[in-house]
């Protein structure tokens, strides 16, 4: 047999292509659900720490996020995850929870140390005068944020939160570290059936090429539609 | 109307504003001058407290609008330890408040008595700044347009939001602001795609959607093309004519000249001179004024 129909016989013929779309969606489901898990944290974490205070719980939240912070983005996203899964979780009792989820969350935590960073270059990149204004009027600071600030800052944190998502989708290959079934794992499995890997592994990344083409041009798009709605 | 009492501002080391007191009545035109840096923009942003002022206090309307500043006040300066502490060691009253308003004496802690008595004056004058803020209208030099909304909603999110008006109620005022200054039809149109003159006379009217009882402008034609000054300055005579409380910083003596009450001229953080225009254009007493005047006109 050539490899291709070695490939053919394990993909179609064994049930393969099954493996491969549920691969699919773990890969997919994770990095969505972690941008969105990364969005909200990364939000708390960004108004915290421009948050001006001296007050000690605001204090200690923002140590804390420092702290969490620099170790997610000081560490690689696979000791991460073997870390937390193979370590921390069981100790916390949480041993018996299903990789798929540890791995969504860790891919989450990881997704908010760097969004918070985003976050807060948005915020800070909107310019002073914006706030100033709103406060001037009697508005409040939170009336501020939510009706200038945030909807300005978001608007330029866009194609960056595009980025990071495209990241994370590239990211998550890492996943069968701790044993879960993403696309990577999925065609390395039709691979080891006969120990044939060229075509699977030219089709897995020609399936992430992909992946990451459709994934620009939907940022792109929501770009311009916001670019549209307001022809600045 | 606004009450400015011994303002002193510093960022950090520097100290920018160095005890300055003015009262500005209802209706008066009060024009600030002086060279660059010293001080005015931070003053005026004291009034609105976009600044805290480090010591001294802002009244707005007979209410205090900042923290209060004990050593404006006798009374309280008497029931401190500090001052408990001198007049028990034979100093009278009189000589006792004095060594403690020259030497800045008075601690963080003060007793409780004095405590108390911060708590009671500032519960019976003091008035929360957002509240303040809504009758104090503010022009920058820099428009500060809202840039992700349309010139309506620009001129209704306020009084909407802190919901003094309805949204029909507020859009049918904007639409007769905008109508006014002949912009009725830049109404959706974005900021971006408005000229300086136009955003600077469009945030004016922001203002006056509030239906403030002062306005405060900081060089509000500094950022303009010269051919757009002549309308923003336009807008802001009608305003004076109808009776507007105002006070502007800006370095159009013309401006001053015609439509000022009284002219303020500050420098090195201190107001040097004060007078009414005709006085103060034709028979400047201060050196430094005679110098800046010399260079102005
Ligand atoms: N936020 C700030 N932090 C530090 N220094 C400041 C700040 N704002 C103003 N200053 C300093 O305070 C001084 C006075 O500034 P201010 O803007 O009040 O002057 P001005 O009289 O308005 O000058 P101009 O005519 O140039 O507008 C300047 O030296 C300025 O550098
Ligand atoms: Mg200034």
């Amino acid at each position: 047999m050539s490899i291709w129909e070695l490939f053919v016989k394990s993909f179609v013929e064994d049930g393969g292509y099954k493996e491969v779309l549920r691969g699919l969606a773990v890969t997919l489901v994770t990095a969505i659900c972690a941008l969105i898990i990364g969005i909200i944290l990364g939000t708390i974490v960004a108004f915290t720490q421009i948050a001006k205070g001296k007050g000690p719980i605001l204090r200690f939240f923002k140590g804390f996020f420092k702290v969490y912070v620099s170790i997610f983005r000081g560490t690689p996203i696979a000791v991460q995850l073997l870390f937390i899964y193979f370590v921390i979780f069981p100790a916390i009792g949480l041993g018996l929870m299903k990789a798929e989820i540890v791995g969504l969350i860790i891919f989450g935590l990881n997704s908010g140390a760097y969004v918070s960073e985003i976050m807060r270059g948005g915020i800070l990149s909107v310019d002073k005068g914006q706030s100033e204004a709103g406060r001037a009027l009697g508005l409040n600071n939170t009336q501020t944020m939510l009706k200038i600030v945030v909807p300005q800052a978001v608007k330029n944190v866009i194609p960056t939160i595009g980025n990071e998502f495209i990241s994370l989708l590239k990211e998550t290959s890492v996943l069968s570290f701790i044993g879960v079934m993403d696309l990577t794992k999925a065609f390395r499995e039709i691979g080891s059936a006969n120990y044939e890997y060229t075509i699977p592994y030219l089709i897995l990344a020609i399936s992430y090429l992909v992946l990451v083409f459709i994934a620009s041009g939907i940022v792109k798009l929501i770009e311009r539609r916001m670019r549209a709605s307001d022809n600045r | 109307m606004i009450i400015a009492k011994n303002i002193y501002k510093s960022f950090g080391k520097v100290s920018v504003l160095n005890g300055i007191s003015c009262e500005i009545k209802k209706g008066e035109k009060v024009v600030i001058i002086g060279p660059s840096g010293s001080g005015k923009s931070t003053f005026l942003r004291c009034m609105n407290l976009l600044e805290t002022p480090t010591n001294g206090e802002i009244w707005f309307d007979d209410k205090l609008i900042n923290e209060v500043d004990p050593y404006l006040h006798d009374d309280l300066i008497e029931k401190s330890n500090t001052c408990k502490k001198l007049i028990q060691s034979n100093i009278d009253t009189e000589s006792a408040l004095l060594k403690i308003k020259e030497e800045k004496l008075l601690k963080k802690y003060e007793g409780k008595e004095f405590r108390l008595a911060v708590k009671e004056f500032t519960k019976a004058n003091h008035i929360d700044i957002n509240f303040a803020r809504r009758k104090v209208g503010m022009v920058f030099q820099h428009f500060n347009l809202f840039n992700n909304l349309t010139v309506l909603q620009n001129l209704t999110l306020a009084p909407v939001q802190l919901k003094i008006k309805t949204k029909e109620q507020a859009e049918e005022k904007a639409m007769a602001l905008l109508k006014r200054i002949g912009l009725e039809e830049k109404a959706n149109a974005y900021p971006s795609t408005l000229s300086g003159g136009q955003k600077q006379r469009i945030a004016i009217i922001r203002a006056l959607a509030m239906e403030p009882d002062v306005m405060l402008f900081d060089e509000p034609t500094s950022a303009l093309d010269p051919e757009m000054v002549g309308e923003v300055l336009e807008l802001m005579k009608d305003l004076a004519n109808e009776g507007m409380t105002m006070v502007v910083v800006t370095h159009e003596m013309g401006f001053a000249k015609e439509v000022a009450s009284r002219i303020l001229f500050m420098d090195g953080g201190v107001i040097k001179e004060e007078n009414s225009p005709k006085e103060f254009f034709s028979n400047p007493k201060d050196l430094r004024l005679k110098e800046f005047l010399s260079k102005v006109l």
